[in-house]
């Protein structure tokens, strides 16, 4: 990247951009509404593909006593019946305390114990139920606050000897598989300083990332021994990496597995780490030269790969009479599930920053991550972060009505900006929190009352803010190769994912500026771990800010390699060459233009004949220098674990029926610091997605149980995704741009952060509608209404 | 979408050859018709039909039509059907109104109104209204045809009085001179959902009601005494109010997941009032157009 200079380096400095920051249109769009994109389901894989089916626990907590499987091996068309026995092997990806299939013991309902691999679907459904298996129950716990009870059944009494991150602390003879203190400041004092101080509990169920396209993984080891594995994932790379660590008894390692991920539909997280592809990867290897197809049901969607993790909270805070907050203790506790190998990250994720976007001089964090007999919990969109901001900003503005101030004056006050502390002691990047304080208020009119529309109805207003970090190793990192057509066209191989986000289409845009090309001749191809080059995982919100600057840097390399042909084949100083319109100009010459499309594969003719330069290619990786997890283990001072935090403020309006308890979302505004927009119309339609994802978990979704751990309602009749009947009325996304200075043209991530603030803001207009806070998601239309039942008539409620 | 069990698929052509089927293979045999219901129960194993035997094949099944005041839904008119009949918006809208909220468009254009009734689960849409305005199936077998009122038709959770071997061929409902009507149905979100509870409201000329709910006890049941304690009362609010306190008597709702029993009990007080404010408007020809969001 040194020694270049010329006009293009003056637009990437974000002055006169031709293709990044605008609203370009999608290149994967076409192909997904003709139906020609290809996801892994839509794949032939011939007439030697077979099919798998899964034996599943019954039970929450139990110890297997023995497997037959020979009524089902006997089955006509089964091929092979496989139990824990054939592969006793454990994977995670940042603590190992997953099996593959459970062997000694099942610890939740749905847990995998055994796999049928038949000829057809149908009948390796039907062998699945022949397979016996006796169980001798235990007690299981499903609290995390009962399962840190010393009297508790321990779910995982290797907890000691797994392989885990440095950054995990577990706790041997206990449930709890981590806990993330990170303490600055004297609490003490700071409540002592304090005029009035909160404390109370926050309580936050779980919930399903509900993709549209259900978990599926084909995979086939070929004669020569290799394994070939097709997902739908969100994390290529990751997966391989797993798959080796996993399989590394049976001989195999990463030169020897590849793993293809066409198109997803959509992720969420759920398609992050590896969760029941390990399972394909395995069963390949029982079949070896057979593909075998293991496609999950919507049931088991719900209940066998990652759930967003319930959270208990208790949360104190302190402020003065003049609106500076003083000191906050928060203590989260999460329901982490039978298994943590990613869900640990996420308790970790919130254990760094569960103070919110404030400024405070005194904070304890303490986040515990406690197994329970649910299924494990793993990443979900907002990562911990959602969770822990129902509390925070409950919180805020409950503070600032407990000491006579404005909700949103209060957070102006404390809003968090550059160069102020981080809970673990680094200093805040750039931001707009202001700004988008402001904006965001102003958008719903905060502080003016609104008449209802209906008679009878209420209308209160609500107020958050967000803030939220890429959750990632120290040395994640994101790698582009690039290369010139003959028609100077580009094909760029990275391996982040296409979830539907637009990533495909920006990565294209930041190719099209720095080498002067339409987006439509970039073409950007999804990851193929052979051809591809590597990618941590499309997770975290990092994948614009840390593959977007690998695929600048690639570009940047194409460039430069242009400008060295030029100038060996014509003599024009390098320095005085620039890009535009697809051809290469001249600062000194201003007659010299020469079409990419002549030379970037042919190269250059001379006068004798001969050739300079070659197809031109480009190579880009990015990984940032500065982060660190070292730290003081005690108060988490010292590191820097997070790169940086993109921040925002939205507000709601909402009509609320409170006979019915039903609520209307009449306008949510939601204003997000972006560093820059990369491509508008993209954000904004992060800003309507998620929040409409995380109005529907605060409104109506929600995971039910049964006492005996089963999930109640693991599909959509009973468990609400929004429709297009359920968009609010009106939703005004608002872009705040102060540059992310490591940022590709200064951007930084936004897709998690958009769904934060919804859940909080709605318990602040449910309040301020008819006079009730709600301390517990979801906040239902049920629940409205007999709270404000029970208070208008208590005698009819009193037996209730 | 894996269907376990193989069953034999059969498309008759003609009644005759249906109810030969249908009496050949009794309780073994199951009836298609949109299959919203019964696909989806054969993949969960709820049930597990030897022969299902496909009636869209069968001619006039379709037809909606109105004879001599009395509404005939042929046993394969869907809801969509009823939606855009004009024959049901003119004649009896609330019908209309009742199919508009039944699932989804895509649901809509398959699952019929009869054979919603035969499934018979407790928070069947079609119910209610049918009850209220005393609305008859009508049955053929190869022993020759029956009709049984609406009100004997529910037995309880998934059970009807229809018997093996008999075929669902129409619902006629004969249509009160001059009526308003309201039909509504609680759901967990303006999306799709399953009724929660519902009430159907026919309000006659010289405050005569009938009141249906449907969601909050093991079959719709209709509300006799709210209706006896409406006869010939104008609706003010302690009729109202009256009204709305005999909703305990008269349903026997369960909590489950969907909702608590005490929710369900509340919303049909309140639904009760809305429903029947709006069917005497609607009688008056001064209420809420059909269809409107009153929840």
């Amino acid at each position: 990247m040194s020694g270049i200079v010329g006009r293009a380096d003056r637009a990437n400095a974000m002055e006169d951009l031709r293709h990044v920051g605008r609203s370009e249109v999608r290149i994967d769009g076409l192909d997904k509404v003709t139906g020609a994109a290809v996801f892994v389901d839509d794949m032939d894989f011939g007439p030697d593909l077979l099919h798998a089916a899964i034996v599943e626990s019954p039970h929450p907590h139990a110890r297997i006593v023995s497997i037959d499987t020979s009524e089902a091996a006997a089955l006509p068309g089964v091929v092979r019946v496989v139990t824990g026995a054939d592969f006793p092997f454990t994977f995670g990806l940042y603590m190992q305390d997953r099996q593959v299939f459970a062997r000694d013991v099942v610890r939740f309902v749905g847990e995998q114990v055994a796999a049928v691999i038949a000829r057809d679907p149908r009948t390796a459904r039907e062998a699945a139920r022949l397979v016996r298996v006796e169980y001798q129950e235990r007690r299981a716990v499903f609290d995390p606050l009962e399962a840190l009870a010393t009297e508790a059944p321990r779910l995982h009494p290797g907890l000691g000897d797994y392989p885990h991150v440095p950054w995990f602390f577990p706790e041997p003879e206990s449930n709890v598989a981590h806990r993330r203190r990170t303490i600055r400041g004297d609490l003490e004092a700071g409540f002592a300083a304090a005029d009035v101080v909160l404390e109370d509990a926050y309580r936050v169920p779980r919930y399903a990332h509900c993709a549209l396209e259900p978990h599926v993984v084909v995979a086939r080891q070929d004669r020569a021994g290799r394994l070939t594995v097709w997902s739908a994932s969100q994390s290529p790379y990751t997966q391989r990496h797993v798959f080796a660590q996993a399989l590394e008894p049976l001989g195999l390692s990463h030169q020897d597995i590849r793993v293809i991920t066409p198109y997803v539909g959509g992720g969420f997280g759920g398609k992050a780490g590896v969760s029941m592809e390990i399972l394909g990867a395995v069963l390949a290897t029982a079949v070896r030269g057979h593909p075998v197809k293991l496609r999950w049901s919507r049931e088991q969607e719900f209940y066998n790969t990652y759930q967003r993790q319930g959270l208990v909270a208790r949360l104190k805070v302190g402020a003065r009479r003049d609106g500076t907050i003083t000191a906050l203790e928060h203590h989260l506790f999460w329901d982490a599930g039978a298994y943590v190998e990613y869900g640990a990250n996420v308790v970790n994720a919130a254990g760094l920053s569960a103070t919110g976007p404030y400024r405070i001089p005194a904070i304890s964090l303490e986040s515990v991550c406690v197994y329970t007999n649910l299924p494990p919990g793993g990443p979900y969109r907002g990562f911990g972060y959602s969770e822990f901001s129902f509390g925070i900003e409950s919180h805020m503005t409950r503070l600032a009505r407990a000491i006579g101030m404005d909700p949103v004056e209060f957070r102006r006050r404390n809003a968090i900006v550059e160069g102020d502390l981080l809970p673990y002691g680094a200093l805040m990047n750039p931001s707009g929190l202001h700004e988008a304080i402001d904006r965001a208020a102003e958008a719903i009119a905060w502080g003016e009352e609104e008449s209802p529309r209906e008679p009878g109805h209420r209308v209160g207003k609500g107020f958050a803010l967000f803030w939220k970090a890429p959750a990632m190793p120290p040395n994640a990192s994101s790698a582009s190769f690039l290369k010139f057509n003959e028609d100077g066209s580009i094909n760029v191989t990275v391996s982040g994912m296409e979830l539907g986000q637009g990533y495909l289409t920006v990565m294209a845009q930041v190719v099209a500026e720095v080498l002067a090309v339409p987006p439509d001749k970039v073409r950007v191809e999804t990851p193929d771990t052979d051809r591809n080059p590597y990618e941590w995982q499309t997770v975290a919100s990092h994948i614009t800010w840390s593959c977007g600057n690998a695929v600048r840097a690639a570009a940047l390399e194409a460039r430069e390699k242009i400008f060295q042909v030029v100038h060996a084949a014509h003599g024009l100083e390098e320095g005085s060459l620039y890009l535009e319109d697809e051809c290469v100009r001249c600062d000194t010459d201003p007659d010299f233009c020469l079409p990419l499309r002549d030379f970037v594969v042919a190269g250059i003719e001379t006068p004798d004949g001969t050739y300079r330069g070659g197809p031109i290619v480009g190579s880009g990786m990015f990984m940032p220098e500065f982060s660190s997890t070292h730290a003081d283990p005690a108060t988490g001072q010292g590191g820097h674990p997070n790169v940086h935090y993109t921040v925002g403020a939205a507000g709601i309006i909402l009509e609320v029926d409170p006979e019915t308890g039903k609520m209307e979302v009449r306008r949510a505004a939601l204003a997000v610091d972006a560093g820059k927009a990369l491509n508008p119309a993209l954000l904004e339609g992060q800003v309507t997605g998620g929040l409409l994802q995380g109005l529907a978990t605060v409104l109506y979704e929600d995971m039910r149980f049964d006492e005996a751990g089963r999930l109640l309602n693991p599909n959509f009749t009973d468990y609400k995704i929004p429709t297009a009947h359920d968009i609010p009325d009106e939703v005004v996304p608002i872009i705040v741009e102060v540059p992310q200075p490591d940022g590709p043209f200064g951007a930084r991530g936004v897709g998690e952060h958009t769904m934060i603030a919804a859940a909080p803001m709605v318990a602040d207009a449910v309040e301020a509608a008819v006079g009730i806070r709600f301390n517990e998601m979801p906040i239902t239309a049920e629940r409205v209404a007999l709270a404000v039942a029970r208070r208008e008539e208590p005698d009819t409620w009193a037996s209730t | 979408m894996t269907l376990t069990r193989s069953f034999t698929y059969v498309k008759p052509g003609s009644l005759d050859e249906a109810l030969a089927l249908l009496a050949e293979h009794g309780r073994a045999a199951a009836v298609l018709a949109g299959g919203t219901d019964l696909i989806s129960w054969m993949r969960d194993d709820l049930v597990a039909p030897e022969v299902v035997v496909d009636i869209k094949g069968l001619p006039g099944l379709e037809a909606i039509t109105l004879v001599d005041g009395t509404l005939r839904l042929g046993a394969l008119a869907t809801f969509s059907d009823v939606l855009r009949s004009p024959v049901v918006s003119a004649a009896f809208p609330v019908l209309a109104e009742m199919a508009g909220v039944v699932a989804s468009v895509g649901i809509r254009n398959r699952a019929t109104v009869a054979g919603n009734l035969c499934s018979a689960v407790p928070s069947n849409d079609a119910g209610p209204v049918l009850l209220a305005a005393d609305a008859l199936v009508q049955i053929a077998a190869t022993d020759g045809e029956r009709t049984i009122p609406l009100a004997e038709w529910f037995r309880g959770p998934r059970r009807t009085a229809l018997r093996g071997g008999e075929l669902v061929t129409r619902i006629t409902v004969p249509l009160p001179d001059r009526h308003g009507g309201c039909y509504l149905k609680l759901g967990r979100y303006r999306g799709e959902d399953l009724a929660q509870a519902s009430v159907a409201v026919l309000a006659l000329p010289g405050d005569h009601y009938r009141i249906a709910f449907g969601a909050v006890a093991p079959a719709t049941v209709r509300a006799a005494a709210i209706e006896e304690s409406l006869e010939g009362r104008p609706l003010d609010e302690a009729t109202l109010a009256a009204a709305a306190d005999l909703v305990p008597e008269v349903i026997s709702p369960i909590s489950d997941l969907r909702a608590s029993a005490g929710y369900r009990t509340h919303m049909c007080r309140v639904m009760l009032r809305r429903a029947l404010r709006a069917a005497a408007e609607r009688l008056a020809d001064d209420g809420p157009p059909y269809g409107e969001r009153l929840l």
